[in-house]
């Protein structure tokens, strides 16, 4: 801000101007006061923001968030996740789907039989749904082995069909504190609805939130060949939810879907999307996880 | 001493040859033909014509043809698409252009990878051109109007030309004289080209437009000198003919007239910058450093800490879009604006805006006498009769008070007044003033006869005039002989006027209360003390003396002869004297006193007579009661001239003759040493030194003219200001700004608006500075701390042009003192100072910045997300492949719903800014007095209306999507309502240290007289004051900083 002090002699005096001892213009004393000043406003200010901060802080609880207006309706997300909407591997290349089971893998330790043993942390759920409690007690996780996955849990085969070209997605509903999906019961064909005659396991049912895949193209049909689901039916069972938050639910597993791509066609970008369908559960435009993905799945040979 | 005067001084304006131009050393001065001094068959021959004839129509427009018309070319103006494209590349322009043209580059580079997603920096880029775009189509417009005003001042009605050609008078259009024309002019025509005057009957010509002269310029076909601007054969295009006729060849057309090269002349000297230029550029400068400073320092931080060389260079354009005030030229284009508006309506035109401005730092004005000052009418002032001084009533509009008519003296004296006189009003004239024609002095008669004895006209009739003996410069004094009105009194009454003591000569008796007496030596001395007092005054003084012819001598029918003078011409009876000025308008005395303790210096630069300037000059106030002159001390002292220390007289009255031998050096000293100065008999081209010398002395000088010879001295000066009635068109041409009323007092009004103006700029630029600091702030957080982007790019936009202008609209009344300031220095008190940065950035723009994050914590903290988490959160949060990603409570989500998130973001942080911006706009509205003590209705509608703004932006559908704007919550728009008003009562409490102690400039921010040089923090507000009562430093120290936490370092 100082820069019009040429006329004073140029800017090596207004740098250090030895006759009045001044370092930028102003001496050691006046940078001290000014200095000290500044230490002391902003320090006053970083107090007050503090303090609101803290008082902030205060207001929220620690168990459910103040607002969900933004997290809610749920995005459903896949594992192994795609880079661009894209999983593109060559079945006789294992290093070309590596990164994909192995996170597939990593992803479904949590469902291993043994790590959820402990009565303390984990129960069994019946096949019923569940109203929200209030209750700020800590919560049992409800038992999810990854051998419901079948032949996609990864017991039987750790490359998740991908070496033979029949790629499993593991899918599972975002979760969101104290939200409970409802189910559209009974009309079977709402608006958006999977198209009759799907071959869906999962829809119709009481207490399942329905997975449905199919090509993203209209005239791709033969594209994308059989689906196989796994898991409770190819659905989300609602006795899993509500989900209470980190703090009460530590142990918290989702239900997963896998989605097993049985005849894909090779050497072809096949586009498939899936989506779920309930009550609450929305898709929008702009978000293109909310309530559905779409991945494209190109297998090489 | 009527109208031979003139001719005794020298009149400079004529040495046109020997102009004294700084600049183009003798450009005019080429020598023009010898047109003047050939014979009239030489001319004939030269130019194919006939003095009988004229042309020929034919060789006329060949004539036409080769030289084209006769009119004087326009300056050459800037092309438009230039003019535009200037408006496009300012500084900042060109800083917004380079932010662009990254944004370009980025979305370009995203796009190759194939990554469509990301069509921000699109979007971004062709906001950022549109701004600049739709600043420039404002500033342009701006520009353009102005423009129009000046052309609107054109004549549009074409100006006619009696010529002969092929032997018949015709009326043409003056543009389609050519050079050998043979034309004719009368009284009250302009003259159409350069002519030489082959026959003239009593033509006198007003060179006033030319050379300055106010006095008319007789012409006759005789070469009188060999300069072709001295001779009296020569009348020279856009002059005025005032009375009698003419013939004459026209010998130039159009840009070839001497008026015609002194306008190009003018378009020579160089345009100086205005200071509000000045401050902006430095403003500019300032500002596009510091950004690509911040930007570039970022830009290697970014790199350093591992972002993508693509992504560090978009920070550095987020930065520079942050840091840049993109409103500001705006801002400052409607302030002035609406400045020139406000100021034609009270009749000032401004051409240039910014000359607005540099009014209000005015600290010179070199003020023309006549017209400006004056009424530019010859009045009657004084009357001396009876014996005694009598005074008139001199007001425009006949409001003052009138002396005793009741005298028989009196109605002698207003009938030889009334009746020696050969003005006449024109006829079929409605309403007022009405138009004389005749000669000054004699007009003035006649009006003041016509206001005090009635209607003239009709009393003239009734005293038929039989013989009457016109003025000339060797009898100096005019006569005419009358029938009376009486038809039974058969004596013929002479009625005489002129130089009184010439009137005097011929005088052996006086009139006193109606009775003639001898008149003795008391009553001669008594007279010439009259005259002294009234010549002393500045005024022009005529004596009036009157005889009754013997009737015998002269009997009804005797043949009076005007040139052999057959008559009695001695042993009149006096009657009285009657003085006139021309004087000052009324409004004049109270503006010079307001220029006075505005600290403004009025200095008188007339062409008039010494004594009439300095008795002028007194009158207005130009030099004070009491105020003395060199010469007047050397007489009070009875000491020579030379003994005077000249320090000690404050007024200084200077002639053209003395200034022609004066240095540049003696002329400086002169300036400087007396602070009181008047300009006697100057040319116009003396005015130009004048305003160079002002200007060596660093004072910002504004000069005001009509004549064509004057557009130097007006292009020179920082600010020329032309007369809208009086002033010719080259002079408007020059000047900067145009009186339509031709008002000294017009000027001031300028002048405070002008004050205003830098006031209400520096308060709007104080404004629009500290919102850049939360702009800046989320980026240097969001780079370092790496948290979710808090504000983006395009709300940066909005905040800067869609709420920045709406404020500046909001005109503030001028604080009660403006007028009672010095002149600001343009070099020290700038625009933009060191202690209104310091104070809009690093105090009110803490403040806001920490409203802003406040809000936005709050924001992300009630969608669960910690203020703690969001450190380090950037990386994960801006991965587009991550679709469930945890936050606070274990929720999951997916990349749009966290972009939303963002946008809220963006969104509160707006809402933040917006409302510590609105408490800022209240406290930077007054510099001293609290926002109580100065309500404005127009600053609550811009609030209101910034307010519905915001709310329209985050609540109209379809915002997310192309501005980024989300609905928020209410609550949100009250989380930086505490910090509003934490600015508010800081400021307030900083105010009131300012009002409580005047003396000190620690609390003053925006000031126009900051320290001289801001370097000591608080010596000059704490150390020196109250050392003495501060005995340990603890206690100073603890003293200080309590006050200091409400001030501002120097």
């Amino acid at each position: 801000m100082s820069a019009n002090k040429e006329a004073d002699g140029g800017w090596k005096t207004f740098v250090w101007n030895s006759e009045k001892r001044e370092f930028l213009g102003r001496t050691g004393s006046s940078w001290f006061k000014i200095l000290l000043f500044y230490l002391i406003f902003y320090g006053c200010l970083a107090g007050i923001f503090i303090g609101t901060i803290q008082a902030l802080l205060l207001t929220l609880s620690s168990y459910t968030p103040t607002y969900q207006d933004r997290v809610a309706p749920p995005g459903l997300s896949h594992t192994p996740r795609s880079e661009k909407s894209e999983i593109a591997f060559n079945m006789n290349d294992k290093t070309t789907y590596e990164k994909y089971t192995k996170s597939m893998t990593s992803f479904l330790e949590k469902y291993d039989k043994d790590v959820q043993l402990d009565a303390g942390k984990f129960e069994d759920c019946p096949g019923k749904r569940k109203d929200l409690e209030t209750d700020k007690t800590m919560r049992r996780a409800c038992r999810f082995s990854r051998s419901l996955l079948g032949v996609c849990s990864g017991d039987a085969d750790p490359t998740f069909g991908f070496k033979e070209g029949k790629p499993c997605l593991i899918v599972k509903l975002n979760r969101i504190v104290n939200y409970i999906p409802r189910v559209s019961l009974p009309s079977p064909t709402y608006p958006g609805g999977p198209p009759p005659g799907a071959t869906c396991p999962g829809l119709q049912r009481p207490n399942l939130i329905p997975l449905h895949c199919t090509n993203k193209r209209e005239g791709e049909e033969g594209l994308v060949g059989d689906i196989k689901y796994y898991g409770f039916d190819g659905g989300f069972p609602l006795q899993y939810y509500p989900y209470y938050g980190k703090l009460v639910h530590p142990q918290y597993l989702q239900p997963l879907v896998a989605i097993h791509f049985t005849n894909l066609t090779m050497k072809t970008d096949v586009r498939i999307e899936c989506r779920v369908y309930g009550d609450n559960i929305d898709t929008s435009e702009k978000d293109r996880y909310q309530g559905r993905f779409d991945v494209k799945i190109t297998i090489s040979l | 001493m009527v109208e031979g005067e003139e001719t005794n001084f020298p009149l400079n304006a004529r040495d046109c040859l020997y102009l004294d131009w700084s600049h183009n050393n003798g450009h005019l001065c080429r020598p023009l033909q010898d047109d003047h001094e050939i014979t009239i068959e030489e001319l004939e021959m030269r130019y194919d014509t006939s003095i009988k004839k004229g042309l020929t129509s034919s060789f006329a427009s060949q004539v036409l043809e080769r030289d084209g018309p006769n009119a004087l070319r326009p300056p050459k103006g800037t092309p438009e698409y230039v003019k535009f494209a200037r408006q496009l590349a300012g500084g900042l322009q060109c800083l917004m252009w380079v932010a662009a043209s990254i944004c370009f580059i980025a979305f370009g580079i995203e796009l190759a990878r194939g990554n469509l997603a990301s069509f921000d920096n699109l979007y971004l880029a062709i906001t950022l051109i549109s701004v600049v775009v739709v600043t420039g189509c404002f500033g342009y417009y701006q520009e353009f109007k102005s423009t129009n005003i000046i052309a609107s001042f054109k004549n549009l009605v074409p100006q006619q030309a009696l010529v002969i050609r092929d032997g018949q008078k015709n009326q043409i259009n003056a543009i389609d004289l050519v050079v050998g024309d043979l034309v004719e002019i009368k009284g009250g025509d302009r003259v159409p080209a350069d002519i030489r005057v082959i026959f003239a009957q009593g033509c006198k010509v007003d060179n006033s437009s030319l050379t300055g002269e106010s006095e008319p310029q007789s012409k006759t076909p005789e070469c009188t000198h060999e300069n072709p601007l001295e001779t009296r054969n020569i009348a020279f295009f856009s002059t005025t003919c005032l009375e009698g006729v003419a013939n004459g060849i026209v010998i130039n057309t159009g840009d070839r007239t001497i008026i015609g090269r002194i306008a190009s002349l003018a378009s020579g000297v160089g345009n100086e910058k205005t200071p509000i230029a000045i401050e902006i550029e430095h403003f500019v400068d300032i500002i596009a450093s510091l950004a690509i400073a911040f930007g570039f320092t970022f830009f290697v931080v970014a790199m350093f800490i591992g972002y993508e060389f693509l992504e560090a260079m978009i920070f550095f354009m987020a930065i520079v879009v942050a840091y840049v005030p993109e409103g500001l030229l705006a801002t400052v284009t409607v302030c002035l604006s609406l400045t020139a508006k406000r100021l034609a309506r009270k009749n000032c035109v401004v051409k240039n805006l910014e000359a607005v401005e540099t009014l209000g730092s005015t600290s010179v004005i070199c003020s023309d006498k006549t017209g400006t000052l004056t009424q530019n009418r010859m009045t009657v002032a004084h009357l001396w009769f009876d014996n005694h001084v009598h005074a008139a009533d001199t007001t425009e509009d006949q409001s003052g008070q009138s002396f005793d008519q009741s005298s028989e003296t009196w109605r002698a004296l207003a009938r030889i007044a009334g009746l020696c006189n050969r003005a006449v009003f024109r006829p079929d004239q409605e309403g007022l003033p009405r138009l004389v024609v005749g000669d000054a002095s004699e007009t003035a008669l006649l009006k003041f006869t016509e206001l005090t004895i009635g209607n003239i006209m009709v009393y003239r009739d009734r005293f038929n005039k039989v013989v009457e003996v016109p003025f000339n410069s060797t009898n100096k004094f005019q006569l005419s002989v009358h029938e009376l009105e009486d038809p039974m009194d058969l004596r013929y009454l002479l009625v005489m006027k002129g130089a009184p003591e010439r009137i005097l000569e011929r005088c052996s008796t006086i009139l006193i209360k109606g009775q003639e007496l001898p008149l003795d030596e008391h009553l001669k001395e008594s007279f010439l003390t009259a005259q002294m007092d009234l010549g002393g005054l500045g005024e022009r003084v005529l004596g009036f003396c009157y005889v009754y012819l013997n009737e015998k001598e002269f009997p009804r029918g005797y043949k009076f002869d005007s040139d052999e003078m057959n008559f009695t011409t001695s042993d009149l009876c006096f009657a009285g004297l009657i003085s006139m000025i021309d004087p000052p308008r009324a409004t004049v005395p109270d503006a010079v006193m307001k220029c006075r303790t505005a600290g403004i210096r009025v200095v008188m630069v007339t062409g008039d007579h010494p004594i009439t300037a300095r008795a002028i000059a007194a009158n207005v106030g130009i030099i004070s009661e009491g105020s003395e002159t060199v010469e007047d001390i050397a007489i009070r002292k009875r000491i020579p001239v030379e003994q005077v220390n000249k320090s000690d007289a404050r007024a200084c009255v200077i002639n053209g003759g003395q200034l022609k031998d004066m240095s540049s050096e003696d002329l400086d000293e002169a300036l400087r040493s007396h602070p009181e100065m008047v300009f006697a008999r100057t040319s116009p081209q003396q005015k130009l030194i004048i305003v160079e010398s002002c200007q060596r002395l660093g004072s910002i000088v504004a000069v005001t003219g009509d004549g064509v010879n004057d557009s130097p001295a007006l292009k020179k000066a920082d600010i020329g200001i032309a007369m809208g009635i009086a002033g010719s068109d080259a002079a408007k041409n020059a000047a900067d700004m145009i009186l339509l009323d031709d008002n000294f007092a017009s000027i001031v009004t300028g002048v405070e608006q002008g004050r205003l103006i830098f006031d209400n700029l520096k308060k709007s630029i104080a404004y629009t500075l500290t919102k850049n600091i939360p702009e800046l702030t989320p980026y240097l957080i969001y780079i370092t701390v790496s948290v979710p982007l808090p504000l983006g790019c395009i709300t940066i936009l909005f905040i800067e042009l869609a709420t920045d202008i709406v404020i500046s609209l909001a005109y503030e009344k001028a604080e009660s003192d403006i007028m009672n300031l010095k002149p600001r220095n343009p070099r020290r008190d700038r625009l933009v100072n060191e202690a209104l940065a310091a104070y809009s950035y690093f105090q009110i723009g803490a403040i806001q910045s920490f409203a802003g994050f406040t809000d936005y914590f709050t924001a992300m903290a009630q969608e669960g997300w910690y203020p703690l988490m969001c450190v380090g959160l950037r990386a994960h949060w801006e991965n587009v492949h991550l679709q469930d990603m945890q936050d606070s409570y274990g929720q999951e989500w997916t990349f749009g719903q966290r972009l939303y998130q963002q946008y809220t973001c963006y969104t509160v942080f707006f809402v933040s800014i917006e409302i510590c911006q609105i408490s800022d706009v209240l406290i930077r509205k007054t510099r001293r007095l609290s926002v109580f003590q100065q309500g404005n209705k127009v600053l609550v509608s811009a609030i209101v209306f910034q307010l519905l703004l915001g709310n329209l932006l985050c609540y109209c559908p379809g915002m997310p999507n192309i501005f980024n704007f989300m609905p928020i919550r209410v609550q949100w728009w009250f989380v930086p309502v505490p910090y509003g008003i934490l600015i508010f009562v800081y400021d307030e409490i900083r105010k009131l240290g300012v009002r409580r102690n005047p003396g000190s400039n620690t609390f003053v921010i925006v000031d126009n007289h900051p320290p001289p040089l801001p370097l000591v923090f608080l010596v000059a507000g704490c150390d020196l004051k109250h050392k003495e009562k501060v005995s340990a430093f603890f206690h100073e120290s603890l003293f200080c900083f309590s006050r200091y936490f409400t001030s501002t370092p120097h």
